[in-house]
């Protein structure tokens, strides 16, 4: 009930400051975090945190202003206003999201992460430790454990009124070897829901490093190489998200512009934007300016459907929001973002499918990437060679090099291990003649 | 009154005004309030931390923050840790700042901004965007040994990107210039140029080849070598990350790890980005070197892991009123006595890197990688041909070692440094490094 009031307590002191159109994103949160140092458990942290971020429309250009003390809303609706009288009019400027129904989503709030308590954070991130325990040679070096409750209301002066609950529950850990030769690893998870098998993302860690121990070198080649979906969620973040925002297409900083309709992929992938998928880490039933959520075909049998759309772009565009504004906080104004990224291919074991080739677990380095060309030179970590089907010896270092638009065209196979890379829901892939340099 | 070893609290309240301009367009002006306060309680070898927002009870949250501490320490004790007691510190050495922002209107801002992005749109560059940022804050730290301090610091910055494309292809160039200072920033650096310059480097781009890769000499240019000396060393120097065993330098002070030429220095008391008259655990802020001579020197501490390992506090920072982890500032590798000219002339064929597009490094391993923004083929000790997508990796130790020539021209790039979810303002620079071997990555 207080968040309603404030809520409109700001909106009424935008319009009475002059403004057209005005919207409040108030948000509330609760996170508790149990932090690992070289094995042991170094403490607690609770960070409570509440803000609120108002968008003030005055004639055509929008002022924004936001802050963390809610005393203060209606002196940050009074500065949006102020911004907003220093820009000119945007042309491109239609209104802001209407009052809409929203659909209903499940799987996003878990009352037991909720009112979880401290003791059960403790069990679990200690489980993470006993997991890497488990594999004779390894510590965790850092790690952490994390839930989280929040609540968020979006009100505009539209009609719109959307306000949702959600939890969520996570942990990383890194790890390194303490005996012979030196090699990392990590291993993290998240989720919506209590479900997390927290000893699992100590030991994969933990055997990942040890497996990884006396890499060779290999020659500089052109050959298949398999990315697990950590590496290859982080290539596309990188990449191909980027040339999907509308954004960037209609500012000239898409390869993808004017390319609707045209095969950019193989046949056997389609990729499907979800803000509704059951569970799923970018689920709800707005997105960050209160457009409901909805399922948007990106690729579609390897034919580019659609771009990604906020309500400002698809205002340019004459077209549908897609529901694809994000913000990373009640202080950043809306931008799109994508919901949860879903890549599809048939799946089979891709590693024993291949005859010779690389494995790469993961990738340092893919923000370096070019996204409007979607160059890539990365280096590969955790990587093995491939013999035979099987994987066979650990490679030392490695840089692998690419193109993302080149690598869509040409994935010959996929495997069956799709896993939840935050919002990035993807099986490994198998890229053939890849470059690269050990 | 609280049943803990320590605890102490950092308070931060502060206003953030930014101005985004997109192809010649405002695309948003912001302005952001805060105030929060981040405490911290241990309770012999366990850590409890608050973090609060807005109007909040700092009593109420040291009291929760030292339950959790208790809490932790009665559930999973384990051997005490200390904190390294320090002297008062004082807000001395503060940057002058000469036109505050405040008192320039929102209107000249805006417009001096849209002159910028004017610059950058010459022939041939399909986008542009700029970014103004200020910001002005004030600081309390208090603890539990007595110790207070307090100051305020301005902030104001400018960024500067522009787009070239020709048939499908499309190359970026970047500028950025922030600091610890007022409006005067517009006064020491040429945004009109700097603008200029970001879309000459875009255009150029278009016209480079790709890249080969291979093991080469290589030629570092201030803003790479600067990268360098951060991520790869300094990351490897914070004594956190020592404890934790994710650094190659563990157990290496007074070790040779570094051509004697090098000479790698961290010091927050300079009057640049990274600048901070005590840090947010109120240590005074000091000159440390890293490596002296090629020797390591010393780590970057806290005062928790200074009273672990040994060694001078003063490095441990938090973005706004988070946990403090232990941080560099101003960190750069000193002048040698070499000209580029003389490198040139040295190195006959190889590879000059310019610039840097980020990159990573696995402190634990000493392994990295980084992006140049650009590159030259050097054939016959001449700059030939214009190269792209071009990249340095390898292991730290090694490229320390193959220093061959440290230049005599330091410039430091200013930036944000990413660390435990945190970003924090820091500089990094260098003098141009020649270096006899490295690995090249091509496209």
């Amino acid at each position: 009930m207080m968040m309603y009031e404030l809520a409109r307590k700001g909106l009424k002191a935008a319009m009475e400051e002059g403004a057209d159109e005005a919207e409040i994103l108030l948000v509330e949160d609760h996170k508790t975090s149990v932090d690992i140092r070289k094995n042991e458990i170094e403490g607690a942290k609770e960070n409570i945190s509440q803000g609120l971020g108002i968008r003030a429309i005055v004639n055509g250009a929008v002022g924004f202003a936001s802050t963390n003390i809610i005393s203060h809303i209606e002196d940050a609706a009074r500065s949006a206003v102020r911004s907003a009288r220093v820009r000119e009019r945007d042309p491109d400027w239609i209104a802001l999201p209407s009052a809409s129904k929203y659909p209903e989503v499940s799987g996003v709030m878990d009352p037991e992460l909720e009112q979880m308590e401290l003791d059960a954070c403790l069990l679990q991130t200690v489980r993470m430790i006993e997991g890497a325990g488990t594999v004779p040679g390894v510590i965790v070096t850092s790690g952490s454990f994390s839930r989280s409750y929040g609540k968020r209301l979006i009100m505009n002066t539209n009609g719109v009124e959307v306000e949702e609950s959600s939890t969520g529950i996570s942990g990383f850990a890194d790890v390194i070897t303490t005996k012979g030769d030196v090699s990392t690893a990590y291993d993290f998870a998240i989720s919506r829901n209590n479900d997390l098998d927290f000893a699992a993302i100590g030991k994969n860690a933990a055997e990942l490093a040890r497996s990884s121990q006396h890499g060779i070198s290999i020659e500089p080649q052109r050959t298949d190489v398999i990315l697990h979906p950590f590496a290859f969620a982080d290539l596309l973040g990188s990449t191909f998200i980027p040339s999907i925002d509308a954004d960037n297409v209609q500012k000239g900083r898409s390869n993808l512009k004017g390319r609707i309709g045209e095969q950019i992929a193989t046949e056997r992938i389609s990729i499907t934007d979800d803000g509704l998928l059951e569970g799923g880490i970018d689920t709800s039933r707005s997105d960050d300016e209160g457009v409901p959520s909805q399922r948007t075909e990106v690729v579609k049998d390897g034919i580019f459907r659609s771009y990604l759309y906020d309500t400002y772009t698809a205002g340019k565009d004459n077209v549908k929001s897609t529901g694809n504004a994000s913000r990373g906080s009640y202080f950043s104004t809306p931008s799109v973002g994508p919901r949860n990224f879903i890549i599809d291919y048939p799946g089979l074991d891709v590693i024993a499918d291949t005859d010779k080739g690389i494995y790469v677990n993961t990738v340092i380095g893919a923000h370096t990437a070019n996204a409007i060309s979607g160059d890539f030179s990365v280096e590969a970590r955790n990587a093995f060679t491939i013999k035979d089907g099987q994987i066979d010896k650990p490679v030392r270092s490695l840089m692998i090099s690419g193109n993302i638009f080149e690598m869509l065209t040409s994935i010959n196979g996929a495997g069956t291990d799709i896993r939840k890379v935050g919002g990035i829901i993807t099986p490994s892939v198998r890229i053939p003649g890849m470059s690269v340099v050990g | 009154m609280y049943r803990v070893d320590f605890f102490d609290a950092k308070i931060i309240e502060g206003t953030t005004t930014s101005i985004v301009l997109d192809n010649g367009n405002i695309k948003e002006v912001s302005e952001n309030y805060t105030k929060g306060a981040g405490v911290r309680a241990l309770s012999r070898g366990s850590w409890g931390y608050t973090s609060v927002d807005g109007d909040f009870d700092l009593n109420k949250a040291i009291g929760a923050a030292s339950e959790l501490a208790v809490g932790m320490d009665e559930r999973s004790p384990k051997e005490k840790v200390d904190i390294l007691d320090i002297s008062k510190p004082v807000a001395r050495n503060m940057p002058h700042v000469r036109i505050d922002p405040r008192d320039i209107s929102l209107e000249e801002k805006v417009k001096l901004l849209k002159e910028i992005g004017n610059r950058a749109k010459i022939d041939g560059i399909s986008s542009t965007s700029a970014v103004y940022s200020e910001s002005s804050y004030k600081v309390l730290y208090t603890d539990s040994t007595g110790i207070e301090g307090e100051y305020e610091l301005m902030r104001t910055g400018f960024a500067i990107s522009a787009v070239a494309s020709r048939e499908g292809m499309y190359q970026a160039g970047r500028e950025s210039r922030f600091g610890v200072t007022g409006y005067e920033i517009f006064e020491k650096h040429d945004a009109f140029k700097l603008a200029e310059s970001a879309a000459r480097t875009a255009l150029e781009l278009l016209d480079a080849k790709p890249a080969k890769g291979g093991n080469m000499p290589v030629i570092l240019d201030p803003e790479l070598a600067g990268v360098f000396a951060h991520e790869a060393v300094g990351h490897a120097s914070e004594a956190d990350l020592v404890l934790e065993g994710s650094s190659i330098l563990e157990n290496r002070i007074g070790q040779q790890i570094a051509s004697p030429l090098i000479n790698i220095i961290d010091d927050p008391t300079l009057h640049e980005y990274g600048f901070f008259p005590f840090d947010d655990e109120g240590t005074q802020s000091q000159k440390t070197v890293i490596i002296r001579d090629g020797v390591f020197d010393s780590y970057l501490h806290s005062r928790e892991t200074a009273a672990k390992l040994g060694g001078q506090p003063g490095h441990c920072r938090a973005q706004g009123h988070a946990k403090p982890i232990v941080r560099m500032s101003n960190t750069y590798i000193d002048n040698g006595n070499s000209t580029l000219e003389e490198m040139l002339e040295e190195i006959r064929n190889g590879v000059y890197l310019i610039g840097s597009r980020g990159g990573q490094v696995n402190t634990g391993e000493g392994v990295f990688q980084f992006n140049a923004e650009k590159g030259y083929l050097i054939e016959n000790g001449k700059l030939t041909s214009l190269i792209r997508d071009v990249s340095l990796s390898g292991k730290t130790l090694e490229i320390l070692n193959n220093v061959r020539m440290v230049g005599n021209d330091l410039t430091l790039n200013s930036g944000r440094c990413g660390k435990g979810g945190q970003l924090v303002p820091v500089t990094d620079g260098s003098p141009h490094l020649m270096v006899s071997e490295a690995l090249v990555g091509g496209a």
